[in-house]
């Protein structure tokens, strides 16, 4: 309180500072409470749809439970698959931090995977040494993270020379991407496996030698990459960044308010470009650790590996609303559906209904915060209307 | 809805007339209103009545409380206790619409026109139904005849003068008939000439139709000279309301600051010299109390500079001006010549085609980010929202925006370190918020600038740009502002004060040099000023 305010003569403030804590209080249990509601609403309106398409909620519930939690080896499966959806959703929170939106991730995360599966094959054989091993890991790891950056490269380019809106370059790449990964996929010289002796060459890739993939762990019988610690050791990292380092406020600054950014010395461009590339990198490097955790596929790369894991770590930053502590629950909560819908095929149930679970979930977490907004204005508006 | 009330604009408009409206019955009425902000009281039980046939005025400094009344007469705010009681009954305003529906309209300060079209298509947007051109048109020319609004229907919105722009936006209120209308500061953009006709066409307006007025406005030369009854409001409540006839300048003052403050229209009609400040003129070692240039090199040069905006206009015509350690150059000219191009050339917004700029005889390169701040030239903008200050960061983050490195170590902010020199500069520009987290968006626009003020200070500036640093402040923060810019020509920095108030560069300046468009035309000594030939530089007719 600075003395203008201070000197305010309210005998009343005491009292009215209490009454505001409680009233904080019971506005924080309040929000809570909407939460809760929301998604239950969410999750009932998933059952009322389950039911009408002649399956039993009770039996998709503990069906999904049971996939993404509660069998052995289950929340381990799901620690797997949340890792990547992680890593896009830090890239895009840096990119939409930085008043950016760039919504291909998919494409420059099965970039990513592209590269990182050419840079494994080809530096790792089949008797690769445990330490070589680690380090061709190490290098298709940063491949990917290359790869995922060169294709947002190209949208962020066009943005900054050019001024074609991003949101549209990002998008239509990802067709792009996922025909140039095809294309390659045919190719020997590129990442087409050796014919050996299959008969019919489907369009795969070499796998990814045993030294090069990465360690899993098992914790109580769950077993996972250690690329799930790298994921959240990144969140802490951007988290930190954003809050509490100088480039990261200069990036908050460029979002916010580009004019005063760039009297202030940052370069839009510059800046802008750094962002663009952080967020491809983030979604390429997804891609790389997809295809070395052994949670996606067999360490081999295949026509459609990214399996819409770009589109659901957008979602994840949209519902964390840009913040990277959030997003580590956001996205462990989406993987379960993911895993968890592998357990619905014993309920009768079409396996996609948990990407409309996903729709409603990501819907309910949106419209708390739209509501408590019209709320507090029509109660305002009804009060007046009664003083009369 | 607007369409049906534009069709039965006439019969209503000469029923008006033709009904006998009895003077000074009440057209609203405010009792008791109070809106909270957290524990802020915005207004607290304010009691308001606007009698048709008159003119009122609301006076207050900054956050004092005049926008949150008038928003919750126009429906933009829904108050926590009190009603509003419109023509006798007790009413709800839900919204805009249904303001303009219970005859209530406003001009608001910032305008909303569309700059791409035309006078009469701005006019008509959010009309229903079929557009039929030629009768908004004519609806537009009986509007400005009657009132004495001239302008031309077809003319581009984008092309016209502020002035002009703030027409439209009249226009566009008094279409709907309203029988109260709120004009929020409506002569801040506009020229003298230009404020005397919009006060000429509301004495009409009022004493024809019986339209009830409020003019919400911190100028106490405007409130004297155009209001009936004048309400003074400071920290959301009523202090005083009186007819305008029985009240002057220094007494209104006294009552909306709570304080004696020194006026600069009654300095300036005493017409005493500018030594009034003792202390200041001992350190100026000038009789004259003018801060004289310590020496004679130029902290600032601009040479002829050309300029064009991303449509190919030309906005920066060869200008050329110098600014000298200790000295305060004030720029005058109307509105629209290049205020604002030059403001963002000395904010690195606006790249050159010609010419450079210089600070202590080094060239810095135009439009690139961050080159005029680090050459040390600090800028209070025109538009504090659109560069001076981001409003979702906190205030202690506005005050090191330009260079956090001073409250970071190796690339990392140091939060103590900034919230403890953030509580000094609050404390040492006497910034008037909840602390150095709190949002800059929930301070009032005086204390952003104080903001603005204080950061760009605090980086030892050797030129400081001031555009408008007045506009929209009360008498208080202007005689701050003002305090502030002759110290730092105290301290010898290049103060290039950019204003369309003559006024304020008549009471600040040593010089004086009339930018129109895009050039320097001419320039004259503070002691020599001619103002005839100043206005006629001003209208570009003195080269």
């Amino acid at each position: 309180m600075t003395d203008v305010v201070a000197s305010d003569p309210i005998d009343a403030l005491p009292k009215e500072v209490s009454a505001a804590a409680r009233g904080r209080h019971l506005v924080f249990g309040e929000i809570v409470s909407l939460y809760a509601l929301s998604i239950a609403g969410a999750l009932l309106l998933s059952g009322l749809l389950v039911y009408l398409t002649g399956g039993s909620a009770r039996a998709v519930l503990g069906a999904l439970l049971d996939g993404s939690i509660l069998r052995p080896g289950r929340w381990g499966l799901t620690l797997g698959s949340a890792a990547p959806m992680l890593l896009v959703a830090l890239g895009t929170i840096i990119n939409s931090r930085a008043g950016l939106v760039n919504i291909g991730q998919e494409g420059q995360l099965l970039l990513g995977a592209a590269f990182a599966t050419y840079v494994g094959v080809r530096l790792g054989g089949e008797n690769i040494g445990q330490v070589a091993g680690f380090g061709v890991l190490v290098a298709l790891l940063l491949a990917g993270g290359a790869g995922g950056a060169m294709w947002a490269a190209v949208a962020g380019a066009l943005r900054f020379k050019r001024g074609v809106p991003e949101v549209l370059s990002t998008l239509l790449m990802v067709t792009i991407a996922s025909n140039a990964v095809g294309y390659g996929l045919k190719k020997d010289w590129l990442l087409l496996a050796p014919a050996g002796d299959r008969s019919n060459r489907n369009q795969v890739s070499e796998q990814l030698a045993e030294t090069v993939r990465v360690k899993r762990v098992t914790v109580f019988g769950n077993e996972f990459p250690i690329t799930v610690f790298l994921a959240i050791g990144l969140a802490v990292v951007v988290a930190f960044a954003l809050a509490r380092t100088v480039p990261g406020f200069r990036l908050r600054m460029l979002g916010q308010n580009a004019k005063t950014a760039q009297r202030a010395g940052v370069d839009s461009a510059r800046y802008g470009m750094a962002a663009m590339l952080l967020s491809g990198g983030f979604a390429g490097l997804a891609g790389a650790v997809m295809l070395a955790g052994g949670d996606f596929g067999n360490y081999q790369l295949v026509p459609g590996f990214s399996v819409s894991i770009g589109w659901t770590g957008l979602l994840v930053a949209l519902v964390a609303r840009e913040k990277a502590s959030a997003a580590i629950l956001v996205s462990f909560l989406f993987a379960g559906l993911r895993t968890g819908s592998g357990f619905l095929a014993a309920t009768g149930v079409e396996r996609k209904i948990t990407g409309v679970v996903q729709a409603l979930l990501v819907l309910a977490l949106l419209i708390p915060p739209a509501f408590l907004y019209i709320r507090e204005r029509r109660r305002a508006l009804n009060a007046s209307k009664e003083r009369i | 809805m607007a369409i049906s009330e534009s069709a039965s604009r006439e019969p209503q408009t000469s029923q008006q007339t033709s009904q006998q409206w009895l003077e000074n019955e009440p057209a609203v009425e405010v009792v008791g209103i109070t809106k909270r902000y957290g524990q802020v009281a915005a207004c607290d039980s304010v009691d308001l009545v606007l009698r048709r046939g008159q003119i009122h005025g609301v006076l207050g400094e900054n956050g004092a409380g005049k926008s949150t009344l008038m928003k919750v007469l126009i429906g933009l705010v829904v108050p926590d206790a009190g009603q509003v009681i419109i023509d006798g009954r007790p009413s709800v305003i839900t919204d805009p619409i249904d303001a303009a529906a219970k005859g209530i309209g406003m001009v608001h300060q910032h305008f909303s026109v569309v700059n791409a079209l035309t006078v009469w298509e701005n006019v008509a947007l959010g009309d229903q139904d079929r557009l039929n051109p030629q009768a908004v048109r004519n609806e537009i020319g009986d509007l400005s005849r009657h009132y004495g609004l001239d302008i031309e229907p077809n003319a581009i919105v984008g092309t016209l003068t502020a002035g002009l722009r703030q027409r439209v936006e009249i226009i566009k209120c008094l279409r709907r008939s309203p029988r109260t209308v709120i004009l929020d500061e409506p002569t801040s953009v506009l020229t003298p000439g230009e404020s005397e006709a919009l006060f000429e066409g509301l004495r009409r307006a009022v004493e024809d139709e019986g339209m009830a007025i409020a003019l919400v406005s911190h100028k106490l030369d405007e409130i004297l000279g155009a209001t009936d009854l004048v309400t003074i409001m400071r920290r959301g409540q009523v202090v005083a309301n009186l007819p305008t006839s029985q009240s002057d300048a220094p007494g209104l003052a006294r009552a909306m600051v709570g304080r004696p403050v020194s006026l600069r229209s009654e300095r300036m009609l005493a017409d005493r010299p500018l030594a009034d400040r003792p202390t200041q003129a001992e350190r100026a070692g000038s009789k004259s109390g003018l801060p004289k240039p310590v020496q004679k090199t130029a902290s600032l040069e601009i040479r002829s500079v050309y300029a064009q905006g991303d449509d190919g206009r030309s906005l920066l015509n060869g200008l050329s001006l110098a600014v000298n350690r200790g000295e305060i150059v004030g720029l005058a000219g109307v509105e629209g010549n290049g205020q604002r191009p030059l403001g963002d050339l000395l904010s690195s917004l606006l790249p050159v085609s010609q010419g450079e700029v210089r600070v202590d005889g080094h060239p810095i390169v135009c439009g690139k980010a961050g080159a005029m701040a680090r050459a040390r030239i600090s800028v209070i903008p025109e538009d504090r929202h659109d560069s001076g200050c981001v409003l979702e960061m906190s205030v202690a983050e506005n005050l090191f925006l330009a260079d956090p490195t001073l409250v970071s170590r190796r690339g990392v902010v140091d939060r103590r370190k900034m919230m403890d020199r953030a509580q000094g500069l609050i404390d040492r520009f006497a910034i008037s918020c909840e602390g150095p987290t709190a949002p800059m968006w929930s301070l009032s626009g005086g204390n952003q600038q104080r903001v603005i003020l204080a950061r760009e200070m605090a980086h030892a500036p050797r030129v400081l740009v001031a555009a408008q640093p007045t506009r929209g402040l009360d008498v208080g923060a202007i005689e701050y502002m003002s305090s502030q810019l002759r110290q730092a020509a105290e301290e010898g920095v290049a103060v290039l004060l950019i204003s369309t108030e003559l006024e304020e560069i008549l009471d600040l300046a040593s010089r004086l040099i009339v930018l129109s468009e895009g050039r320097i035309v001419g320039g004259m000594d503070r002691d020599q000023v001619d103002i005839e030939q100043l206005g006629l530089m001003m209208g570009g007719a003195g080269t």
